[in-house]
This record gives C-alpha cells, structure tokens and sequence, in this order.
C-alpha cells in the first residue's frame, strides 16, 4: 500500500509549482524565460511560476522544496536541460521536501529548444511555452509511483577466469559478496598467462598474473570452476539461477609423478598455450607453473589408452564425468575474453609460407627460443624480421575479404601497436644483430607513455615503412640464390610512394582482436553484440561496463580491445558495479514498467506475443471478483517498459507506469492547442 | 624498378657524422622550414627516408646535399632530435666519398688517424725534400729566391697543379655520371651544358643562394655567414692564383713599396683569411650558430690549415720584412708543410672539395630542371598545333 502522504484522492487539488530555468544564460539568451514564466503563472493548477539563474544550484532546489513545503505544490514542472542530466536531481529535490519524487515531470527546453534555435528569440519562446504547456497536462495526470525493490543474492557470477574474470572475482568477494567464477579451459590466467615482459611494466606478465590468481584461488569467499561452462539461466537482476556444467578433471591433484605420466601419453596434439609451435599431449599442464597446478585431460584428444593410468593408477580417472552446479546470484559479470584473428590462407603468405607467423606466436617464440643466443626458427638462424600491422584490424571493405560472418574488422584493436613496438626493443635487447622492418598503416602507441617504445623502436634502429590500405604490403617467395626465404614488397609512403623490397627469414603478423565464441553464452544470458561482434554495453560513456540487461556486466576484452592494464580497470568497474547492485541485498529499479487493469484485461494474450522480453509478461490464472480466469500479468523485475505490449493490447488494458496513454493524449493535446493557438494569434 | 632495402647504409652514414637518421618518423617539419626546398628537391626529408631504407643508388644520384647550406633551421625545428641540417652534412661527406675512386675521401672522413696521419706524413715529407733539395743559406741577408729557387717551387706548383686536376676531373666525371646519367631516365642535351653555363660561373663566384638561407635569421651577428665565406674564398682563390700560375711575380727577394698590387693584394688575401678562418675557429669552439655546434675532424683541419698557412706567410713576409734571413728560411719550410697537405689532400679529397662539388650540383640541377621544360613543352607543343 503506498504511504499516506502519497495517497492523493480524486477531488484532491492539483497545486503544479512551474520552474523555468535560465541555466546561465544557456536558456534565457534565447528563450524569454520571463514570458514562460508569465504566462505560465496564469494557467490552470498552476500555484507559483518562478525562474532562477540555475535551478539545478541548492539555492534553486531550496527555492523548490520550500515550495512544496510552504506553498502546497503537489506537482513540479520543470523546464531546464535534458532530463538525462539532472532528472534526478530534481527528483532528490522533490523527496527530500515530502513529495513523491515521480510527481515532478522535466521538460527539456535547453536541448529541444534554446540550443537549437540560435537567432529566433520570438519562436524559441513560443515553443517553450508550448512545451511547458505541455509538460503541464501531464503533470496534471502525474500518479505517485513507488521504485521496484527486488531482494538481491549477495552472491556474483564471474564467467572467465582470465585476468579481467580474476580481478572482477577479487574486487567484488573483497566487497563480502560470494563469488562463483567458471573457467572453460582447465587453468586459469587466460591469454595474459600466454604473454612474456608486458608494457608498461616491463616485467614478465605471469608474475603479476601468478599474484592475482594466489589471492584469488586463497580468498574464502571465491569458489572457482575451472572446465566449466554455464549452461542455463533464468530470473533477474538479484535473482538469477544458473546452471554450470563441471567437466571432471580425470587427475587428482596430489597425483606426484606428473613427468612420467606426461611423458606415458601417446598422443601428440597442437599445444594452443604455444600457439601450435610446439606438441603437447593429452594429459598436459598449459605451463609450467599453472594454475591449478593439477594436470589436466584433454578430454576431446584423449584416446582412453590407459597408459597414464599404468603410470599412476590411483591419481587418474579416465571416466570422463559431466555434474551440474545450481547457483543463484544477484549479478554476472562476462569476462569472456578475446582471441588473437587467426589470418585467412594466403593473407600475407599465412600458411603458405611457414615463415610467416602471427605476433602471439612470436612471442612464444622469443619465449621457447631462450635469450642471449642465436634466434632460431624452424632451424634456420633470424637475422630479418618483418612487422606488419593492422592484420585482421582496419579492414576497409571493398579492399579487404569479409570474414566468414560476411563482416569485415573495421575497428582498431589498439593493443597491437604498442605490442608490436614493445617486442622490437625486447627483439634488440636480446638478439642485437637482427634487423626489423616495421611495415604499417599508422603507429597508434595512445596510452599513457607508449609513445615511448615508438621512440626507442626507431632508437633500436626499426625500419619503419609505411603502407596504404589499398596498396598494402605483400609478401612472396624470395627468389633463388637470396639469403632470406621471403620478401616484403609494398609501396613505402614515407619515400614518395616508391615501390620497396625488404627481404626477411621471419614475417610478424600483428593480429588484432577477435571476441571469444560465445553465441551459445549470449543466448543464454540474451545480451547482445555490436557490430564489431563484441559485446555490447548500454552506453559507451555513461554506462560504459553495464548490459541492456540489468545485472548482467561486463569486464575485459570481452567488450572489445583492450590491454592489460585497460582490462583489469574494466574488470574493477565491473566489480564496483556488483558492489553497487548487491551491495544493500536489495535492488531498486525505476517504476516505468507495464502495469495492466484486470478489469479490462481479457486475457487474449496478444502482449504476451509482442513481448521481445523473457519473462515479462505472462498470463496467469486470477481470481476477480471471485472467479477465476486469465489474465495478464506483468513481473516488473523483468519489463522494460518498452511499451509493445501497450500498443498490442487490443482493450486498452496496459500502461506504462508514469508514462500512461492518458498522460501521452493530454500532452499531444496541449501541444496541438499550442500550436493552434499560435497560428491564430499570427 | 623497385627498391631493395639495405639495414647498413644508415650504419655507414652515420660514420660520417653526428645526426641521428634512426630516430626521424618522418613528419616532414625540416622540409616544411627549409627556405630551399622545392616540389623536385623535398630535402632534408626525403633524403633522410632514403639513408633509413638504405637507397643507395637513390643518394649517389641525389643533389640534394648540395643544395643545403646547413642554416640549422632544420635542426631547431626536427620534434625528434634529429639534427636534420647534420644529416645532410654528413650526406655532403659521403657523396664526396662516393665521387672519389681513390678510396681516399672514404678513409679521411671516417678514420681520424688516417686523415690526421696522411697530413702529417706528407707534411714531413714535403719538408725533408724541401731541405734536401734547397739551395745554398745566404744568412748575410734574406734571400729566399736563393734558398728556394722560386723556379723549382714554381715546377712543383705546377706538377701539383695537374696532380689536382687529375683527380678532380676524374671526381666530377663520376658525379657527373652518377647524377646526370644513372639519376635521369633520358640523357640531356648537350647543348644544356653551355647554356645553363653561367649558372655555374654565377654560383661559383657569388654562391649567392646562401643568401636566402641567412636571411630572417634571428642568430645573424655582425657580418652574415656567407659574406665571410665569400671574403674567405676570395682571399683563397687570389693566393692559389698567385701562387700557382704568378709565383714568379708573387714570391720575389725585392721588398715592393707598399702600395705595389704584390703587397697590396697580398695583404688582402691574408688578411680575409686569418678572419675566415678564425672565425669558423671560434664559431666552432663556442658552438652558437647551428652550422657550428656539430665538428666532424673534417671541419676543424680546414679552417686550421688555412690559419696555419696564413700564420706562418705573415710569419715569412714579416721575417723578410725585417731582414732575418734564418727565420724566413725555416718558416718558409714550415708554411710548405702546411700548403702541401691542403692543396694535395684537402681539396681533391677532404672538405676543400665542396667547392667544386656545390657548384656543379646547382648548374646540374639548372640543367635537370631546363630539360624537364623543355621536355614538357615539347609534351604540349603538338597538341597546340591542332
């Protein structure tokens, strides 16, 4: 039941308190904000009219709670900015003076008017007033609404066990908030664990990783999943179940003689840790030193042989086992990752020549190669190196193939840059005697001090060759009698447009960003990519971690390119984001959602065909006036108020509460009255 | 024809002096400062692009160095520290290196204790020979015609003379070739040569482009950079004329009176070099001018050698002047120490040699840039027909 003071009866007087604000000038250069203010004061309910230099300033919302207070206002128009700048504000405003903030309604007369009718002082006033009018007729109708409060699971799922998954996990359990995290693959550290020194640090990658995943793996209220996926979920923000499916590890963790059994496995698979420039078998560790440090099967190579068994009966169990986990949380957090663009055949001479190689695997390479020696490639001693940038990133279409999905990768993946940069001086402080080429579109070294490995890069004595998208570089077979396998022919826009020849032993494709495949993840949790495929968030400024689905937030790379240092502030704000949520075991969302009338409700169930949202609506067996039938019934928690219900309704039923149909017609009224008004008075 | 890249050329470049090729990315701020940059002739950019990816025959077929006389403005302006204007100093040794067949350029830009040794050791010679070979000491008076038969010196003048001339030619044949033959995709007509002649006697005589590049300079104190290599060289080429072609007339035993063209003129030469030299002397060691705050070994033994040469004539004039037969004797020797190493290394293969090489760059490119019109106007000479 609302509470008594928002209890407005029918024959209760309207009192609207109209406020016009000059928001410094920004207004009322252009609008007349006295005339608003005049003509207003002499309409109908309308108690006080007054204007302020800035009524988002404590004087001006003083001015309005003393209104309330004082003057009996019971409604408060607004005409100032948009509404997505201080609407909430003004609702504070209105709260703290008694009133039911939903009784206040914002007319933007900044945005639609002031700022986009420079020069035509009479006609901006004009609409103002018309506007104001109009925000009046709805306010007129305006209903004391009460936030939707949802009890929250004091509980997080975190779905990837890379760095961004691990920091989000650690961020929120520091928080006293449970946190389940899953991990597909076997161990944990995701693709940082693949890397080598890191910029800006310049220390090795897994030594920070290593720390981070220590606090992770020990903190008590973190549970971790690894070979695990999520497979369901239902409910909402506060209250999601989900089901995971744990894969069995076949290996016990105080299996001992590791090496031996490692060593029994007959089967010889690609190793993806090294990007497939080494085997590994099919009972594995991803590396030395991974977590969790128990082996691991691979359970899609394994042949069943037996052999590891023979090896160490008691720690190894060859029946593979599926369990399914129940979890019920408040709050998910996607830190699903990325992976590196695998290039098409032939695009630079991939996988036609074995000489080209992509810039992970090259840092596997440098990794597996040892430094302060001769550096070594499938035999042959490197003594050229070719970089080239912008590999599956930057795609102009017409100039590049689409990919399988018919796209091309227009975006930057703007790690690769500096990545690329960082590696050349790695290259040069180990093998000094190599030559690089670094073949580009353009150097985007934009973080903070990156500019730097560019700068050393040309130092370390980089050649750098500039390219055009439509006259990229290509790469053939040298011809014979040349030292180096391979050439590098391209048009070198530094030097006039002149056609250049770099032979090289090793060509460096710097691949961008691919967002992991996880189709099957978003239908489950019914997010939705942009168009570049990764994920999307609400919006990019102002809600730049959160989904279109409440409670569902993202972290990493998983949203789009980003480095170690860009992933693991995404993964915090993410984690502060949970916090937030379920931080006061209940969740409050806006009160805009549909609301039906079972008196007019027929139970045809046409809204509940038209909803695009799970969950939203549904009809349900009601008892009215003590028969049962069926009836429409809407659970707020999971409607939007996008309204496609109302407009299917074919009774007239359904609202959107504080955006009714009633309060719609009364506005688009006064406005036509506005309008009219005008036409005679000119 | 594409171009291959070679990672050493830059290696070598670098040998040749102090600018920093690696560090350029290429923005273009040097040529866009440049007063003498134009559409064919986008240096210093576009010469340092070239060092980078290492083309060679690019640069041997380049007159860009040439056309630079190193204002700095270049270098003030480069974001990366550069020195641009260094770059193409460095380019002018090399290219010097690149004209020479001998080989010896090459090692005196880029070995000290070549460049250095050679100087010393055939200043010694020439010294020991001019000992040995010197007539008999009349210590009664200064007789010098007796102790150094101006005759026999004058022989080895001009046995000198055509030492020099022999490797110059042969030098300038090879620039020649390298940038009006390999550089150009059609030969020029010949006729070119002898029209766009003046250019080269202009130039050679007023080097009149240097102006341009010490105009609006905020640095310019008292006299401009090139009104004193101008006086400089008129001083230089007034002795090596008197010297060369009128030592007969120019070293005599008989003290002219004042006024006499032999003193007079003498007196002039002398004295716009001790004021040339000495100032790119003290410029260089206060470094306060662009031009000057970079010093390869090549650029200090030039302007060193003309002062010690002229120290030691003002020496031999003043010794003569008042009649100390043994000091003038000795001095003399001394001076040709000096000489010798200047005219015999300096010029055909040092630094000297620019002022031949510059010259020639400005009346090839005149040439380059008459036979581009030409070939354009007869391009659209037909279609106006019609």
């Amino acid at each position: 039941m609302p509470e008594k003071k928002d209890l407005q009866k029918d024959n209760e007087d309207i009192r609207i308190g109209v406020y016009t604000c000059y928001c410094g000038g920004n207004i009322s250069d252009i609008v007349d904000c006295e005339k608003v203010r005049e003509l207003t004061e002499t309409l109908p309910n309308v108690v006080v009219s007054r204007t302020d230099m800035s009524m988002c300033s404590d004087a001006g919302q003083a001015m309005i709670e003393e209104d309330i207070r004082k003057h009996g206002v019971n409604r408060v128009v607004i005409g100032a900015c948009a509404p997505s700048l201080h609407e909430q504000t003004f609702r504070g405003a209105v709260a703290r003076a008694g009133l039911n903030p939903f009784l206040y309604y914002h007319v933007g007369i900044r945005e639609q008017d002031s700022w986009v009718h420079h020069g035509n002082h009479e006609a901006a006033t004009e609409k103002a007033i018309v506007l104001m009018n109009s925000g009046l007729a709805k306010a007129r109708l305006l209903k004391p609404l009460k936030p939707i409060k949802l009890t929250a699971q004091k509980h997080a799922l975190v779905i990837g066990g890379g760095v961004a998954g691990l920091r989000s996990a650690w961020d929120i359990a520091n928080q006293d908030i449970k946190v389940t995290l899953v991990e597909k693959s076997p161990f944990l550290g995701g693709r940082m664990a693949q890397l080598e020194t890191v910029f800006p640090t310049n220390k090795p990658a897994r030594d920070s990783l290593h720390e981070l995943i220590e606090k992770v793996i020990d903190h008590p209220s973190i549970t971790i999943h690894t070979q695990a996926e999520v497979k369901s979920m239902s409910g909402y923000i506060g209250d999601f179940n989900i089901k995971i499916e744990q894969i069995s590890r076949g290996v016990s963790s105080e299996l001992a003689d590791q090496e031996a059994v490692i060593d029994s496995c007959p089967v010889e698979v690609s190793d993806e840790f090294n990007y497939g420039l080494k085997t590994r078998k099919a009972i594995y560790q991803a590396y030395p030193g991974n977590f969790p440090s128990t082996l691991a099967i691979d359970w899609e190579n394994c042949t069943l042989c037996g052999k590891c068994e023979k090896v160490n009966s008691s720690g190894i169990d060859l029946k593979k086992k599926s369990e399914i986990i129940d979890v019920n949380v408040g709050a998910v957090v996607v830190a699903t990752g990325f992976k590196p663009y695998e290039p098409r055949q032939g695009e630079y001479g991939y996988g036609d020549f074995k000489e080209v190689i992509t810039l992970p695997q090259m840092i596997r390479l440098l990794a597996l190669n040892g430094k302060d020696k001769a550096l070594m490639f499938k035999g042959r001693t490197v003594r050229n190196i070719g970089l080239i940038h912008c590999v599956g990133s930057r795609h102009v279409p017409g100039i590049h193939e689409p990919q399988e999905d018919g796209k091309v990768n227009d975006y930057c993946s703007r790690v690769c840059c500096t990545a690329t940069l960082h590696m050349t001086n790695d290259i040069r402080q180990h093998y000094p005697d190599v030559n690089m080429y670094d073949v580009y579109e353009d150097i985007r070294t934009y973080g903070r001090n990156h500019e730097e490995y560019y700068k050393q890069a040309s130092e370390n004595l980089v050649r750098f060759v500039r390219f055009q998208a439509a006259e990229g570089p290509q790469v053939f077979a040298s011809e014979n009698g040349n030292d180096q396998p391979l050439v590098i022919k391209t048009k070198d826009y530094l030097t006039a447009g002149l056609d250049i020849e770099i032979p090289v032993d090793l060509v460096v494709l710097s691949v961008g960003f691919m967002p992991n495949p996880i189709e099957e993840l978003t239908k489950i949790l019914k997010i939705n990519p942009g168009n570049d495929r990764f994920l999307q968030e609400v919006h990019p400024k102002l809600r730049p971690v959160e989904t279109a689905v409440s409670g569902i937030i993202l972290a990493g790379t998983a949203q789009g390119p980003m480095n170690i240092q860009e992933s693991v502030t995404a993964a915090s704000a993410a984690a502060s984001k949970v916090s937030v949520l379920l931080g006061q075991g209940q969740v409050e969302l806006e009160p805009f959602v549909a609301d039906v009338d079972h008196d007019k409700c027929n139970g045809s169930g046409e809204c509940v065909q038209v909803c695009p949202y799970e969950d939203a609506i549904s009809l349900e067996e009601v008892t009215i006036n003590g028969k049962v039938c069926k009836r429409a019934v809407v659970i707020p928690a999971n409607c939007v108020g996008c309204g496609s219900c109302v407009s299917a309704c074919p009774n007239r039923a359904i609202d959107i509460q504080g955006w009714t149909l009633g309060q719609y017609e009364s506005m688009v009224d006064a406005i036509a009255e506005g309008m009219l008004a005008l036409e005679v008075s000119a | 024809m594409s171009i291959r890249v070679d990672p050493d050329l830059l290696l070598e470049i670098k040998e040749y002096g102090d600018g920093e090729v690696e560090t350029c990315f290429n923005c273009g701020n040097c040529t866009a400062i440049c007063p003498f940059t134009t559409d064919d002739y986008p240096f210093p950019r576009n010469m340092i692009r070239l060092v980078q990816i290492g083309a060679k025959d690019k640069l041997k077929q380049s007159i860009d160095p040439w056309l630079c006389y190193y204002c700095g403005d270049c270098s003030q302006t480069c974001p990366r520290g550069a020195e641009p204007g260094e770059i193409m100093m460095s380019l002018r040794r090399w290219l010097t290196a690149q004209y020479d067949w001998t080989g010896l350029a090459k090692k005196f830009y880029t070995s000290k204790a070549w460049e250095i040794g050679s100087m010393v050791v055939l200043g010694l010679l020439v010294a020991f020979l001019a000992l040995f070979l010197s007539g008999p000491i009349v210590t009664d008076q200064v007789e010098l015609n007796t102790f150094a038969p101006v005759h026999i010196i004058h022989i080895a003048d001009l046995i000198l003379a055509g030492f020099l001339t022999f490797f110059i030619a042969t030098n300038v044949f090879r620039m020649h070739k390298n940038i009006m033959w390999d550089g150009m995709d059609k030969k020029v007509p010949l006729k070119l040569y002898f029209t766009e002649a003046w250019e080269l006697i202009l130039h050679t005589l007023t080097q009149k482009r240097w102006i341009q590049c010490d105009e609006d300079k905020e640095e310019k104190e008292g006299i401009s950079k090139w009104l004193t290599h101008l006086l400089m060289m008129s001083g230089y080429g007034l002795m090596l004329i008197m010297v060369v072609f009128f030592l007969n007339w120019f070293q005599t035993d008989e003290i002219y009176s004042f006024w006499h063209p032999q003193r007079l003129l003498g007196y002039y030469a002398t004295a716009v070099l001790l004021f040339g030299s000495g100032s790119a002397i003290w410029g260089r060691i206060k470094k306060n001018t662009q031009l000057h705050r970079f010093s390869h070994l090549s650029d200090w033994i030039f302007p060193i050698l003309l002062l010690a040469v002229s120290i030691t004539g003002i020496l031999i004039h003043s010794f003569r002047y008042f009649g100390l037969p043994i000091a003038t004797y000795y001095t003399y020797i001394i001076h040709l120490a000096f000489v010798a190493p200047m005219l015999v290394l300096e010029v055909p293969f040092g630094k000297w040699s620019h002022l031949y090489y510059r010259p020639l760059a400005i009346y090839f490119q005149a040439i380059k840039e008459k036979a581009k019109q030409e070939q354009a106007s007869a391009k659209t000479a037909p279609a106006s027909a019609d």
